[in-house]
C-alpha cells in the first residue's frame, strides 16, 4: 500500500507540474497585458514598466515560469512586495494579496459546500436508488427513476434562483445563503449553507439514484447472488453483503471524481448563491487576467481530482479483494 | 476619471472607458468617478420619481469653496438621526486598494470617507449639495501667485487611531510617498504639478522634495504652473493623510491607519470589511462627517440580481443595508421602478460621466466625414440596447448636464432625429467625395457590445460608409486604442471629471499635450485653438468665468466632430427600509456613507 501511495503521489506531482506549465503557456498564448490593470489613467510606458517589475512579469515567459516554480519550492524575491516564503504561489495581480493565503481563506467555504452537499446527495441518491432496485417495476421504482431524470436535467442556476425566490424571499422558510465559518457560529454556518446543499443535492442525487439502481439491478441478477439466495441467506444479508458491495465500485469512482470537481470549485453554485469560495475566485481570476491566482486555483482543482482518484483507487482495493494495488 | 462601473451595472458598459472593469467582468465596480452628480429632476435628495429619470434638466451641481467657518466641526446634525446600530452593505466587489495613494476609483474613495481624511474634502448639506472645505486643514487653502503656491494649515486636535497627533511630518510624508515606485494606480496630478516632481523618487531614501515646505502646522506646495483649483485636486482620496510612523510602504495597502471617526476592525479580502468607532476622533475637528452608526459592515461577493432581490425582500439585516457599487440589476429595474412601495427606497442619481466614441483624428482627417458619422449615429437604437431611458439618456455634448460649465447644444440634430439622419450624412460624404469611406470600429468583447456594434455598423452603412467591426480583447483594449499608431477609426470610451470643472475632463482627453502611447487623448485631437483654450481656461481663477470657458471648449470640440457623444448615465440604487437619510454624495458619486443612520 505504501509503495502504491508513494508512486501515485509522485505521479500526481508530475501531472500538476505539467498542468502548471500548460496553464502558464495558455495564459500568455492570447495577447494580454496584466500590468495594464494596475496602471492608472494616463498610463505612461514608464509607469507600465515599473508595474511589470513590481509584479515580476518583466521577464520572458520561460523565465517567469522558472521564478514561479522556484517560489513554490524555495521562495522568491519580488521587487514590489519583498521576499515571499515557500510555498510562494505569488501575489494576485489584482489586489497584491498572497495567492496561497487567499486560497486557504476560500477553501473552507468550498469544502463545507462540497462535503455538506455530498452527505445529502449520497444519502438521498443512494437511498432512493436502493429502494428503486428493491422495488423494481413498481410505483416507487418508476417514481424514483422519473424524479432522477427530472433532477438530472435541471440546472443549478435555474433551481437556485427559483428556490431562493420562493423559500427565502417569499415563504421565509430558509435563511439567505451566506457563509459563516463553523468556528464562529455553527448554527449560522448550517442555515447559510442549507439551501445551496439542497439545490446542489437535487442535481447530484438524480445521478446517484440512477447509477445505484442500475448497478444494484445488475448485481441482483448475477449468479453469485442467486447462489447466495439458494443457500438460504436472508434477503437483507444477500442485498447488503453481496449485491451492495458489488455495486459500490462504480459509485465510489464517480463520487471521488464528483467530490474532487466540487472542491476544485463549484463555480455556478457559488456564483448563484454568492458564496465566497474557490469557484468564485476562479471566475474572478479569469476575468481579471490574474495569472498567479488562476494558477493557484487550477492547481488546487487538478490536485483535488488527482487526490481523490488516489483515494478511490485505494478504497477500491478495500471494497473488492480481487483488486490488488500493484 | 475613467468610469469603471457601468460595465457591471449596465451591459453597454463594456464599451466605456475603463481600465479595471475588464478585469472583473461581471463587474467590479467602481462607480463613476467624478466629483459631481445630481439627482434627477424632481427627485433631488434621492426620492423616487414617477417616470424614467431625466438627465436633461438635472441641476448642475456647483461646488463652492467654503469658508473657515464652514471647515470647522462638528458636522451639522441630520434631522431625526439617531446614534447606534450597524449599517450594512451588499457589494459585488471588494476594494482593490486601501492605501489612499493607490485609490482612484470614486466608490473606493467613498467607502473610505469614514476612515480617511485629506487636507480638503466635501461637506454635504441635507440634500447632498457639496461645498469644498478644509478637512484636516483649517480651511480650503490659500493661494498665491495666481495659484502657483498653495498653503494649508493643519487643524489642532487631529489624531490617528493609536492616539498620536497628526503631525506636519505626516503631511509632508503623505505627499512625498506619492512618488514611490509602488504607487502605480492612483492619480498623478500632484506628482505632475509639483516643482521637481519629475525627478523625485520618494522619501524612502532620505530625500525630501523642496517644493513641499513645512513651517509649523502649515504646509506649502510650489507648483510648476498656476492651478487655481489645486484645493479641489487635493480633495481626491489619493491625497488623504498617511502616518509616517506607520507607513509600511506597499504593505500599508492592507491595513491603513485611520484619523476619521471609524477605523478598520477587520478585513477579509473579497468577503467583508468592518469599520468600528475610532475613539480618538474628535467631532469638533470634522465638519464633514457625522458618525451615527456604531459600525459599518461591508459584505462583498453579491451579484446584482442577488443583492437586488435581498433589498426587495427587505428582511433581517438587509433592512439596514445600502449599496455602494451595486445598482439595481438591469433584470429587476422595471419591477423596482414600477412598484410604488419599492420606489420609495430607490435613490436615483445622474452621473457626471459621459460615454462617447472618439474619432481617430489622424485617420479621419476630413471634417465632413466626421460630421457625417455624427449625423448617422443611431442614438436611439443604442439607448434601447443599453437598457432604455431608466439607465441612460442620449448625449449631444461631452460635458454631462450636471457638471459646471455644461451648456446645452445639439450640433448634429440628435434631438430631432435620435435614430440618426442617414440622408444628411450621405450628403456630407458626397460633398467630401468619400462615399464608401471605410471605418474600422473597435469595441470590447461583451454580448451587448456586439449588439451595439452591429447597430452602429448598420446605421453607418446606410449612410454610405463601409464599416469593419473589430472586437478587441478587453484586457488589451486600452493598450491598443491608446497607441498612437493604431488601426482604428472609432472606439468606445467614457470619462467623467475628477473634480467639478472642465480641466480634468478636457485636458486628459482633448489636449494636444496629452497625446502619446498610453495617454488618454484617444482621438489624438491636436487642434491649436482647442489647446490654447484649454490652457487659458485652466488659468482662470474665477469659477463662473472658468466654467463658461470650459463650456465653450466642449462646443469647439464638437464643432470639430472629434467625437460622437453617446449617453449620460443614470444610476438607480435600492436600499433597506431601516436606513435613515440616504442621500447622494455629489462629491463622491455614491451614497453618502457619513450621513447615514440606522433607524431604531
Amino acid at each position: 500500500m505504501l509503495r502504491f501511495l508513494v508512486r501515485r503521489v509522485i505521479g500526481a506531482l508530475v501531472i500538476l507540474l505539467i498542468i502548471s506549465a500548460i496553464t502558464f503557456w495558455l495564459f500568455y498564448a492570447v495577447p494580454r497585458d496584466p500590468a495594464m490593470m494596475s496602471c492608472g489613467k494616463n498610463c505612461t510606458p514608464e509607469n507600465l514598466a515599473q508595474i511589470r517589475k513590481n509584479l515580476g512579469i518583466d521577464h520572458s515567459i520561460p523565465v517567469q515560469y522558472w521564478y514561479w516554480l522556484k517560489g513554490v519550492f524555495a521562495g522568491r524575491d519580488y521587487a514590489g512586495y519583498g521576499y515571499c516564503d515557500a510555498p510562494c504561489f505569488g501575489y494576485s495581480f489584482a489586489n497584491n494579496v498572497p495567492v496561497f493565503d487567499t486560497i486557504m481563506d476560500r477553501l473552507p467555504t468550498t469544502l463545507s459546500l462540497a462535503f455538506g452537499a455530498a452527505v445529502v446527495f449520497l444519502v438521498l441518491g443512494v437511498g432512493a436508488g436502493m429502494l428503486a432496485a428493491l422495488k423494481q417495476g413498481r410505483f416507487l421504482d418508476k417514481f424514483a427513476s422519473s424524479a432522477s431524470l427530472l433532477g438530472s436535467s435541471l440546472q443549478i442556476y435555474f433551481v437556485g434562483y427559483i428556490a431562493m425566490y420562493y423559500f427565502v424571499a417569499q415563504l421565509g422558510w430558509l435563511d439567505q445563503p451566506s457563509w459563516t465559518p463553523f468556528s464562529d457560529d455553527p448554527v449560522a454556518w448550517f442555515s447559510g449553507l442549507l439551501l445551496p446543499w439542497l439545490v446542489l443535492a437535487i442535481i447530484f442525487t438524480a445521478n446517484y439514484t440512477r447509477m445505484t439502481r442500475s448497478q444494484l439491478v445488475e448485481q441482483l441478477s448475477e449468479d453469485y447472488v442467486r447462489t447466495a439466495r439458494a443457500k438460504g441467506l436472508s434477503r437483507a444479508n444477500v442485498f447488503f453483503r453481496f449485491a451492495w458491495r458489488g455495486a459500490m465500485g462504480p459509485i465510489v469512482t464517480v463520487f471521488g471524481i464528483d467530490l474532487g470537481t466540487l472542491i476544485g470549485g463549484a463555480i455556478i453554485t457559488e456564483q448563484t448563491f454568492s458564496l465566497p469560495g474557490i469557484g468564485r475566485l476562479a471566475v474572478k481570476s479569469v476575468d481579471q487576467s490574474d495569472l498567479p491566482m488562476l494558477l493557484g486555483v487550477t492547481l488546487l482543482a487538478a490536485g483535488a481530482i488527482v487526490f481523490f482518484n488516489i483515494i478511490v483507487d485505494a478504497v477500491y482495493a478495500l471494497i473488492d479483494p480481487r483488486i490488488r494495488l500493484a | 476619471m475613467p468610469d469603471l462601473s457601468h460595465h457591471f451595472h449596465f451591459k453597454a458598459g463594456s464599451m466605456s472607458f475603463s481600465r479595471r472593469n475588464f478585469l472583473i467582468a461581471t463587474g467590479v465596480a467602481a462607480a463613476s468617478t467624478s466629483v459631481l452628480s445630481a439627482c434627477s429632476s424632481g427627485s433631488e435628495g434621492g426620492s423616487s420619481q414617477d417616470k424614467a429619470p431625466k438627465v436633461t434638466g438635472a441641476k448642475t451641481v456647483e461646488i463652492p469653496v467654503g469658508t473657515k467657518a464652514d471647515s470647522t466641526g462638528p458636522a451639522p446634525e441630520v434631522t431625526g438621526a439617531v446614534k447606534g446600530g450597524t449599517i450594512y452593505s451588499l457589494q459585488q466587489f471588494d476594494m482593490d486598494h486601501m492605501d489612499p495613494a493607490q485609490i482612484y476609483v470614486s466608490t473606493e474613495g467613498a467607502i473610505t470617507v469614514p476612515i480617511m481624511r485629506g487636507l480638503t474634502g466635501y461637506k454635504l448639506d441635507a440634500k447632498g449639495n457639496a461645498t469644498l472645505v478644509g478637512d484636516a486643514a483649517t480651511d480650503a487653502g490659500t493661494m498665491k501667485d495666481g495659484g502657483k503656491t498653495w498653503s494649508f494649515t493643519l487643524k489642532d486636535g487631529l489624531k490617528w487611531e493609536d492616539g498620536a497627533e497628526v503631525s506636519s511630518d505626516d503631511l509632508r510624508h503623505t505627499f512625498e510617498r506619492l512618488f514611490a515606485t509602488f504607487v502605480t494606480e492612483g492619480p498623478r496630478y500632484v506628482q505632475d504639478f509639483l516643482v521637481g516632481g519629475d525627478k523625485y523618487k520618494g522619501p524612502y531614501e532620505g530625500k525630501s522634495l523642496d517644493s513641499i515646505e513645512v513651517d509649523g502646522k502649515t504646509i506649502t506646495f510650489r507648483l510648476k504652473e498656476a492651478r487655481a483649483d489645486f484645493n479641489f485636486t487635493l480633495a481626491m482620496r489619493a491625497y488623504s493623510l498617511v502616518p509616517k510612523k506607520h507607513d509600511t510602504k506597499e504593505k500599508y495597502d492592507k491595513q491603513p491607519i485611520s484619523c476619521g471617526p471609524y477605523k478598520v476592525e477587520s478585513r477579509n479580502i473579497g468577503k467583508s470589511m468592518t469599520f468600528v468607532r475610532n475613539e480618538h476622533w474628535d467631532p469638533k475637528t470634522d465638519a464633514i462627517r457625522n458618525a451615527y452608526p456604531d459600525k459599518y459592515l461591508f459584505q462583498m461577493g453579491y451579484e446584482l440580481v442577488a443583492s437586488t432581490d435581498r433589498w426587495i425582500a427587505d428582511k433581517g439585516t438587509d433592512q439596514y443595508a445600502v449599496p455602494i457599487f451595486n445598482e439595481v440589476a438591469p433584470e429587476r429595474i422595471a419591477q423596482v421602478l414600477t412598484n410604488a412601495e419599492l420606489k420609495k427606497r430607490v435613490l436615483t442619481a445622474v452621473d457626471t460621466v459621459t460615454y462617447y466614441w472618439p474619432i481617430n483624428m489622424t485617420r479621419i482627417t476630413d471634417l465632413k466625414v466626421r460630421q457625417a458619422i455624427n449625423y448617422a449615429w443611431p442614438h436611439q437604437q443604442l439607448q434601447t440596447i443599453g437598457g432604455g431611458a431608466y439607465s441612460q439618456e442620449i448625449a449631444t455634448t461631452i460635458f454631462a448636464p450636471v457638471t459646471p460649465g455644461y451648456t446645452k447644444f445639439d450640433l448634429y440634430g440628435v434631438d430631432k432625429k435620435p435614430g440618426g439622419d442617414p440622408a444628411k450624412a450621405k450628403a456630407l460624404l458626397k460633398e467630401a467625395g468619400k462615399v464608401g469611406q471605410k471605418l474600422v470600429i473597435a469595441y470590447q468583447q461583451s454580448d451587448t457590445a456586439v449588439k451595439t456594434a452591429v447597430a452602429i455598423k448598420n446605421a453607418l452603412e446606410e449612410a454610405g460608409f463601409t464599416v469593419v467591426n473589430k472586437q478587441v480583447d478587453k484586457s488589451t483594449f486600452y493598450t491598443q486604442i491608446g497607441k498612437i499608431d493604431n488601426d482604428f477609426d472609432l472606439f468606445a470610451a467614457g470619462w467623467s471629471p475628477d473634480w467639478p470643472n472642465g480641466y480634468s475632463q478636457f485636458y486628459p482627453c482633448w489636449s494636444g499635450k496629452n497625446i502619446g502611447d498610453g495617454r488618454s487623448n484617444y482621438a489624438q485631437l491636436n487642434d491649436p485653438s482647442v489647446n490654447k483654450a484649454i490652457d487659458a481656461a485652466s488659468q482662470i481663477a474665477d469659477v463662473a468665468e472658468a466654467n463658461k470657458a470650459w463650456g465653450n471648449i466642449d462646443k469647439m470640440i464638437m464643432e470639430l466632430a472629434a467625437v460622437v457623444p453617446d449617453y449620460h448615465k443614470i444610476r438607480n440604487y435600492l436600499y433597506g427600509s431601516k436606513v435613515g437619510n440616504v442621500i447622494w454624495d455629489s462629491a463622491n458619486t455614491c451614497v453618502a456613507l457619513s450621513k447615514l443612520y440606522a433607524k431604531k
